[in-house]
């Protein structure tokens, strides 16, 4: 018992509705709203109900596998295509990450908003307003060490890739380890055939349930 | 659902509980029972050994072996031993004539009581079927059966109930006191 607790506990922490979709008023309706005596005092009954949630939780993500949560319609670019085009292309789908994928379909590495805003010299803390407070700090902005680069030299690498049959946790739990927001799915020969974001993981209890 | 399936149950029964959970619900039965009885020999009752009611064993079942069950509460444990003396009392009393009268009264009486007063617990129903049924000793006390043994005695078992559930970490009492 103390395993399955333990297992239990190894949700990442992108499901917090387990501790506060129902509070104790909900539990005294509740109760009032079914005839006869119950043997639980509502704080007991809320605890149980989270215990009895975040198995629900984990047993839908071990349930769903990489292939019914992904998204197969993948934006990838190619290892020489210019770090302009790659932004462009990015921009336009209103994406904030792409694989980097060979003429085989192999996922070389992955091209994030962080490795962009890295290059542009927020490597303390790779996001957009790092980008700004250095633009408005020193003269000038700084795209510039992008202009020569192309997507091999800024995406990161090795790619971190999941399999068609790997459950949901385990995907969430790659997210919060790797620190990352999404994760190339590849066939049994490593190509590419889908993508998983983290939005994918937090739509999956209301879907699969 | 129909009758018969109704019969069948639905529900499944709830997990065991640990044998550490066993042991400290164990020593507080010990301790409160064990206890109760000292005193009794120790002349607190009012009459020879009179403090020691049946009810109460039904009492540390709740207090040491279901500690979180709303049943087990002090509101619950205090409230429904003295609400059902007084019933078992006042029926004895009314209707002690027909003791099979009284006692179905005293039973039924304290039930809907302790319903009405949110102090359900169910060895109140004991309480008030020793009022009827529990001899001379029990019938001469008159009311004061509520006080002594039944309200000091559910005083004690609570105060053991308050030491020993506290101890272990994994424990506490009350989940509420009113």
């Amino acid at each position: 018992m103390g395993e399955e607790q333990k297992a239990a506990g190894d949700i990442p922490g992108e499901f917090p509705f387990c501790e506060i979709l129902m509070g104790e008023q909900d539990v005294m309706e509740a109760m009032r709203e079914i005839p006869g005596y119950l043997d639980i005092t509502p704080s007991d009954f809320q605890e149980v109900y989270r215990h009895a949630c975040r198995h629900a939780v984990r047993r839908i993500m071990q349930a769903a596998k990489a292939r019914d949560i992904m998204t197969r319609d993948v934006l990838s670019v190619g290892p020489d295509l210019s770090a302009k085009e790659v932004a462009r292309a990015m921009a336009s789908k209103g994406i904030a990450g792409v694989p980097v994928v060979d003429a085989q379909g192999l996922v070389l590495g992955v091209i994030s908003e962080k490795d962009f805003f890295r290059l542009m010299g927020a490597s303390e803390f790779p996001n957009f307003m790092a980008v700004v407070a250095r633009c408005l700090t020193e003269k000038g902005c700084v795209a510039f060490p992008l202009r020569e680069k192309r997507a091999k030299d800024i995406m990161s690498s090795p790619a971190i890739t999941v399999g068609e049959e790997t459950p949901a946790v385990e995907i969430a739990r790659t997210f919060t380890q790797k620190r990352i927001n999404r994760v190339p799915v590849v066939d049994k020969d490593g190509r590419i055939v889908g993508i998983v974001s983290r939005a994918d993981i937090l739509k999956l209890p209301f879907l699969g349930g | 659902m129909g009758f018969f399936e109704k019969l069948k149950g639905t529900a499944k029964s709830p997990p065991g509980v640990s044998p550490k959970e066993i042991f400290w619900s164990w020593l507080g039965g010990f301790l409160g029972i064990g206890l109760l009885g000292l005193l009794a020999a120790g002349g607190l009752a009012q009459q020879e050994k009179v403090m020691l009611i049946g009810s109460f064993g039904a009492s540390a079942v709740l207090l040491y072996g279901a500690p979180k069950s709303p049943l087990a509460q002090p509101r619950n444990l205090l409230g429904g031993h003295i609400f059902s003396g007084l019933v078992g009392v006042a029926c004895h009393k009314l209707f002690g004539e027909a003791p099979w009268f009284a006692s179905a009264m005293a039973v039924s009486g304290a039930i809907a009581l302790m319903h009405l007063t949110r102090t359900l617990h169910p060895p109140g129903g004991a309480t008030a079927l020793i009022a009827v049924i529990g001899g001379e000793k029990i019938h001469s006390l008159g009311f004061w059966y509520c006080l002594n043994p039944v309200g000091l005695g559910a005083s004690i078992m609570l105060l053991v109930s308050l030491l020993v559930n506290n101890i272990p970490a994994h424990r506490r009492y009350p989940e509420f006191w009113i």
